[in-house]
């Protein structure tokens, strides 16, 4: 297995402000307990610091929803690897992939009708949209090279794009939501394939290729 | 005279006299007496108790998880584990002993005397030790937050009686805060609103939150209950019946929301009660204390749809509200770490106070509630909940941070501080500082580390994992600060047992505030 996990979320700047706040709070309390001169702060001080966290809470709030939809890999000017939120036609995504959650594991059915268990099989790069449906319990449905997670309740559909990492190789896709035993075991596979790996498809599913009904 | 009046309203009160309540006591008395020394007692034994079990499920299920691959456990045995390490230590250890707790102080502080409407708080007991004996019989493997359809397809046939313990939690918890609002509306009428303690305040909060939040919980557990008997043709939860998940997940998290602020708040009071008498003056500010209690009540009910935002059953401006309510929830938790580092900062700290094992569980306590709560606003923002923070370790990093780094070490640094109030006699320093700093170490590098996990997407619920260098690293190192945790906590029970009898008697005023000389006569700053 290779390149799994990626790392890199991208939300630099928000990490960044949360460590700052996490040392602002540990300093101050050190300075309090250990710094011999005393200080004694006054009200106003409190009502600077409140309208301080509003502003961050402000930005938070308008750096999400700005970034929700899509997500994007650099918050700057990269471009985008997923959405949780699809406005567009299927057209605009190069395929399309219903996947079935259930107890326990995955299914992938292409457009025309081939299913395979565990593995979704994309090419380099393309912008996949995959329709999510649960026949059992709530699953999560996370992609971590692609930054994107999502749950699903039974009876509903959910919709997640991602754009396929531009490297071949296998990617962890995994449920998040406990779903009962098997949960642990409920993993399944993004594979991007090379144009050199076109011949072996069928040899990474596990023989479980067959057609649709 | 403000100085005195501020005293008793920041936690100041009358002198309490250390007595040997446990030396004395009798089975039957420590059973079923309504005085609210023996109740607070019982409240607190218990949970100890509860405590140790449930910390002895997690280190077997840590030890699992030491390595991928499966060593000790299968799959339902560690979800029954888990199970019941989530239900005991937060039903059973961390709001039982705040509250129990509070049970102590507040008579005391409110100048009341005696614990109003004891015979409900008794009632209050009983109940959850009966969820208690359900959950260890029924043995539910359905985590905590009982997800339906989920929680109505695993187990066996004993499974109802997981759903029973739901319902006793709740009626439990409702009472308890009955009680609660009761003792704090009395303390009210004496003192007045204006003067009344932050024990007092703290009290009135939790109760009214635990009043109103606890009859969503009480309905979940009857609806599971109702779906899994299958009575007559109604279906709650069940969509293969015709019932609502998404009516689940808005309900359940309706009390699952201000769950968290059930042990947290009454902590805060127990530390705005203890804070003023280790440095002998009082806080810094009593009403952006008041205000940040009332606050954390109003603003936890509404935004428990934050905890399945991954969901998208909420969309729109409902997600966005719920979104920027819980970034606001933010402030009245500042208000009050501001006020606690504002109170420190201001006049030298007495030399009593940083030798005491108390007062150092309550520094590293703060600085735990910073830790964890900072992290909150990563949490908060749906952008970056769907990506590395939904349903990952990240998750149980925050709430260990808050839960075992703040509510539970403050709450056993209000142990140390009861302590010669019960036994009349003091702990054993050395082995209170061993299991501070066992503690301090265990639980830094068990939340690091999870934070650690959860950032490299290792998901929650799960005994066996890929072996991935960016995941067995963690997971290792979670364990070592379980274990530490797991030898401080025995050095803790050792500690009480055996100053029970051969500790040092305790002195009448057992935490007298005494200053250095030299520190004494320098004068603040400014």
């Amino acid at each position: 297995m290779e390149n799994a996990l990626s790392l890199d979320g991208g939300q630099t700047t928000l990490i960044a402000i949360t460590v700052a706040l996490t040392v602002l709070g540990l300093v101050g309390l050190a300075l309090a307990m250990f710094w011999p001169t005393r200080w004694r702060i006054k009200y106003r001080l409190e009502f600077i610091f409140i309208i301080g966290l509003l502003a961050m809470a402000w930005y938070a709030d308008w750096n999400s929803t700005r970034t929700y939809q899509p997500y994007q890999d650099k918050m700057s000017t990269g471009e985008p690897v997923s959405g949780t939120q699809v406005t567009q036609e299927d057209t605009f995504f190069d395929r399309t992939l219903t996947v079935i959650t259930f107890q326990w594991g995955f299914a992938f059915v292409t457009e025309d009708n081939k299913i395979s268990r565990n593995a979704a099989i994309v090419k380099p790069g393309e912008k996949v949209l995959f329709k999510i449906l649960s026949n059992d319990v709530i699953h999560g449905f996370n992609i971590p090279v692609a930054s994107i997670t999502a749950e699903i309740d039974p009876g509903e559909m959910r919709q997640v794009w991602i754009r396929a990492p531009d490297k071949p190789g296998k990617y962890l896709i995994q449920c998040v939501n406990y779903c009962g035993v098997g949960h642990a075991q409920m993993k399944a596979w993004l594979v991007v394939e090379g144009p050199e790996d076109e011949e072996k498809t069928s040899g990474l599913t596990d023989g479980e290729t067959t057609d649709g009904a | 005279m403000a100085h005195e009046l501020d005293g008793v309203r920041m936690g100041g009160s009358p002198h309490w006299a250390p007595e040997d309540i446990v030396g004395k006591i009798s089975l039957g008395t420590l059973l079923f007496s309504n005085d609210y020394r023996h109740i607070a007692l019982k409240g607190i034994l218990t949970s100890l108790i509860l405590l140790g079990v449930g910390g002895i499920f997690a280190i077997i299920f840590r030890t699992e998880l030491m390595v991928p691959d499966v060593q000790i456990l299968g799959a339902r045995v560690y979800m029954t584990l888990m199970t019941l390490h989530g239900m005991f230590m937060v039903f059973g250890f961390l709001i039982p002993l705040a509250i129990s707790i509070c049970y102590y102080m507040m008579p005391k502080v409110l100048g009341t005397e005696q614990l109003l409407w004891a015979k409900t708080a008794q009632w209050s007991y009983w109940t959850l030790i009966a969820a208690a004996v359900l959950l260890i019989i029924g043995r539910p493997d359905f985590t905590w937050t009982a997800y339906a359809p989920m929680s109505l397809r695993v187990g066996d046939n004993l499974l109802w009686m997981g759903y029973l313990a739901i319902v006793l939690v709740a009626i439990s918890e409702f009472l308890a805060g009955v009680v609660l609002v009761r003792n704090a509306v009395a303390g009210a009428a004496r003192s007045g609103w204006g003067n009344l303690s932050m024990m007092g305040w703290g009290c009135f909060s939790v109760g009214i939150l635990l009043v109103v939040s606890t009859l969503p919980l009480g309905f979940v557990g009857f609806g599971l209950f109702s779906d899994w008997m299958q009575f007559g043709e109604t279906a709650y939860f069940d969509p293969a019946r015709g019932g609502s998940v998404m009516f689940f997940l808005y309900v359940f998290w309706t009390y699952g929301h201000p769950a968290v602020y059930l042990p947290f708040i009454p902590a805060i009071a127990v530390l705005y009660t203890l804070l003023p008498r280790f440095l002998g003056r009082p806080m810094w500010s009593y009403w952006s204390g008041v205000v940040a209690f009332l606050l954390l009540m109003i603003f936890a009910l509404p935004i428990g749809p934050h905890h399945f935002q991954a969901a998208f059953t909420i969309s729109g401006w409902y997600q966005r509200l719920v979104q920027i309510m819980t970034l606001l929830v933010f402030i009245p938790s500042v208000l009050h770490v501001f006020n606690w580092i504002a109170t420190l900062w201001s006049d030298p700290i007495p030399v009593s106070a940083k030798r005491s094992v108390p007062f150092k569980f309550i520094i590293a306590s703060i600085a735990f509630l910073i830790y964890g709560g900072a992290t909150a606003y990563l949490n908060a923002q749906i952008s970056v909940d769907t990506d590395f923070i939904h349903n990952t370790y990240w998750i149980p990093a925050h709430f260990h941070a808050m839960f075992l780094g703040f509510v539970g070490q403050l709450a056993i640094g209000g142990l140390y501080y009861l302590y010669p109030y019960f036994t009349g006699r003091m702990y054993n320093q050395a082995m209170g500082n061993a299991h501070f700093w066992l503690w301090q170490v265990g639980i830094f590098t068990k939340v690091t580390m999870m934070f650690i996990a959860g950032y490299a997407y290792f998901p929650r619920w799960v005994y066996d994992y890929l072996d991935i260098p960016e995941w067995t690293m963690p997971q290792m190192a979670i364990t070592m600060g379980a274990y530490l945790i797991g030898l401080g906590f025995l050095i803790f029970i050792i500690n009480f047992a055996w100053s029970a009898t051969h500790g040092q008697p305790a002195a009448d005023d057992p935490w007298p505030v005494e200053h250095d000389a030299a520190i004494a006569s320098a004068t603040p700053a400014e």
